[in-house]
């Protein structure tokens, strides 16, 4: 990172701008973005792990993501548990699914891989929308009114948004060490060249399969967050490709495989996506698609290293002039 | 210099590639300490036979053994795990990565800690001259080359095979590189280079093979192996012919 500002500085003011956020803007709507925002970091955040560092572009983490939704109403609908204590079950299922999916795809590399992905995770959600154990097509409902605080279930937003936020900080914290471990360089070194690697040592496979278990542990977690926010879950929310298409677009946005990519991804793509959804009313819920598509379009043509490449080649320049004008 | 038993044994070599056969039957026996050319046309199979070598081939006959252990099957890195180090013929550095890093990934395959792989890289760049920090996409061919040296190098290898590590190089970035290959072998690694440059070959090496046709047709040393018939016809000939040896590098893939 360039030393425009001091990354620790940067760090030090993001997080008490989310600390604060939702006490200054405390309108439900403002909330409900914060709220959303979150989420959608972590989820890009987790996918980051295996998509960005290791450069294994999955679109079907959504099969992660709806794993982790379904399991916790699963468990309250048939068992009567509370949400959240499903989560551990969801992760290790996720990891599981991982392991499953991870075999036979990671033979494949580039397109293929994502093409595989997609296909999995598009079986999953039509195989769901089909059985009815897990609630088919109608999907599956959480506890209306909570019978402890256990439930989770809370009117106000903010309870949700520092839970949210806790997950990101301890993901985000998890990423970075990583990133300065032999797992992080490993991962690198995969994306860059994975015949490299392999002459060095690299045991790629295993470390890809690492990097997609836990990678889907996180995004299993995020689905299981979203389900205990909104209490409700159906095969296109938890399983559809645009949940899996909006990790990607988050990521790359910002940056894929930097630490902090995924967080300004969100940062820029929810606000834009509310306020098109606000302007447009019900009615413009296809605008989604061509909102996706047009930053898809524009960081393939003009940054394909996402926003923090941009930085860092810009920041500099500005440092100069900057400068130049302190001593002007 | 280390003079030791036998390091690899690589006995009746053959790869097909359908009904095309790129190595058939090819030997090769390397002592601790040896520096050994392997040379030859474009398509003579001294490459696949390179990556059989590396694991990166699978061969399909024959058995290749190293310091004891078979690795005729084995995975590149159960290779790396062994004691064999490789460069490739176009240099692939991870392009997004600093100088430092690029050797930190080789170096943790012996220092799974950060601070010793890097304290590790340190060393091996001093040895290999280039600067840590630079970002390896800002390098050009040579420093490339060298890069994956140092990489590789990281690793701690007894055998260290270069594929064409010294071609595309200016005469003088050449007398460097030779320098630095000669500085690795006198620490103790021992080499096997295939090169298409017939000085590198000359100064760098005691013993040399020649590949043709997927057959090994000559091999001694590299003053006796350019007077052999066979070799003049199919390889050296029209370079060796040439009145003064020509150092500039060759050029084309193989």
């Amino acid at each position: 990172m360039t030393k425009i500002l001091s990354p620790r500085l940067v760090i030090v003011v993001l997080a008490a701008a989310l600390l604060v956020y939702p006490l200054v803007l405390s309108g439900a709507f403002y909330r409900d973005i914060g709220v959303t925002f979150l989420l959608a970091a972590i989820s890009a955040s987790a996918w980051n792990i295996v998509g960005g560092y290791a450069g294994q572009v999955s679109v079907g983490h959504s099969m992660f993501f709806g794993l982790g939704a379904y399991t916790p109403l699963l468990f309250y609908t048939q068992w009567g548990w509370p949400p959240m204590a499903a989560i551990p079950v969801a992760i290790a299922l996720a990891i599981g699914l991982s392991i499953v999916i991870g075999m036979p795809t990671f033979r494949l590399t580039g397109h293929y891989f994502s093409m595989a992905t997609i296909a999995v995770a598009e079986l999953i959600r039509i195989f769901t929308g089909t059985w009815d154990f897990v609630g088919a097509a109608i999907g599956l409902q959480g506890p209306a009114i909570a019978r402890g605080w256990w439930d989770l279930t809370f009117r106000s937003e903010l309870p949700y948004y520092y839970l949210f936020l806790v997950v990101l900080a301890f993901l985000l914290a998890v990423t970075s060490f990583i990133e300065r471990r032999r797992f992080g360089f490993y991962l690198r070194a995969i994306k860059s060249s994975e015949r490299a690697a392999r002459s060095l040592g690299v045991p790629v496979r295993r470390t890809k399969m690492q990097a997609l278990a836990l990678s889907a542990a996180f995004t299993s977690v995020a689905g299981s967050l979203y389900v205990i926010k909104t209490g409700f879950i159906d095969p296109d929310s938890g399983f559809g490709i645009l949940i899996s298409v909006q990790m990607v677009i988050i990521a790359a946005l910002g940056g894929a495989g930097t630490l902090f990519g995924p967080l300004v991804g969100a940062l820029i793509l929810i606000p834009l996506q509310s306020a098109t959804n606000t302007w447009f009313g019900g009615g413009g819920s296809g605008l989604t698609y061509i909102l996706y598509g047009g930053i898809i379009v524009l960081i393939a043509r003009f940054e394909p290293g996402g926003l923090f490449d941009l930085w860092n080649r810009v920041a500099p320049g500005l440092r100069g002039a900057l400068r130049k004008r302190r001593h002007a | 210099m280390p003079d030791g038993g036998k390091l690899l044994d690589a006995t009746n070599v053959s790869k097909k590639f359908g009904e095309f056969r790129a190595v058939a039957g090819a030997d090769l026996a390397v002592n601790a300490g040896d520096i050994i050319g392997l040379i030859g046309p474009n398509g003579a199979g001294k490459s696949t036979f390179f990556n059989c070598l590396a694991g990166e081939t699978v061969p399909s006959g024959g058995r290749i053994v190293f310091d004891g252990k078979d690795l005729t099957r084995a995975s590149p890195e159960a290779h790396a795990r062994a004691g064999i180090g490789r460069t490739f013929q176009v240099p692939t550095t991870f392009a997004d990565m600093s100088v430092i890093h690029n050797v930190m990934v080789g170096a943790f395959l012996r220092h799974p800690h950060r601070n010793d792989a890097r304290d590790k890289a340190r060393a091996v760049l001093e040895l290999t001259g280039l600067r840590p920090d630079q970002p390896a996409r800002s390098l050009g061919t040579p420093g490339r080359k060298r890069l994956e040296i140092a990489r590789a190098l990281a690793t701690e290898p007894r055998l260290l095979l270069l594929d064409e590590s010294l071609a595309g190089l200016t005469p003088s970035e050449l007398q460097e590189a030779i320098a630095l290959v000669r500085q690795i072998h006198q620490s103790g690694v021992t080499i096997v280079i295939v090169e298409h440059i017939m000085e590198v070959i000359m100064t760098l090496t005691r013993h040399v093979l020649v590949f043709n046709q997927g057959h090994v047709i000559a091999s001694g040393t590299p003053d006796s192996v350019v007077r052999e018939p066979a070799v003049i016809e199919a390889y050296l000939g029209r370079s060796h012919r040439r009145p003064p040896p020509d150092p500039s590098p060759a050029n084309g893939g193989g």
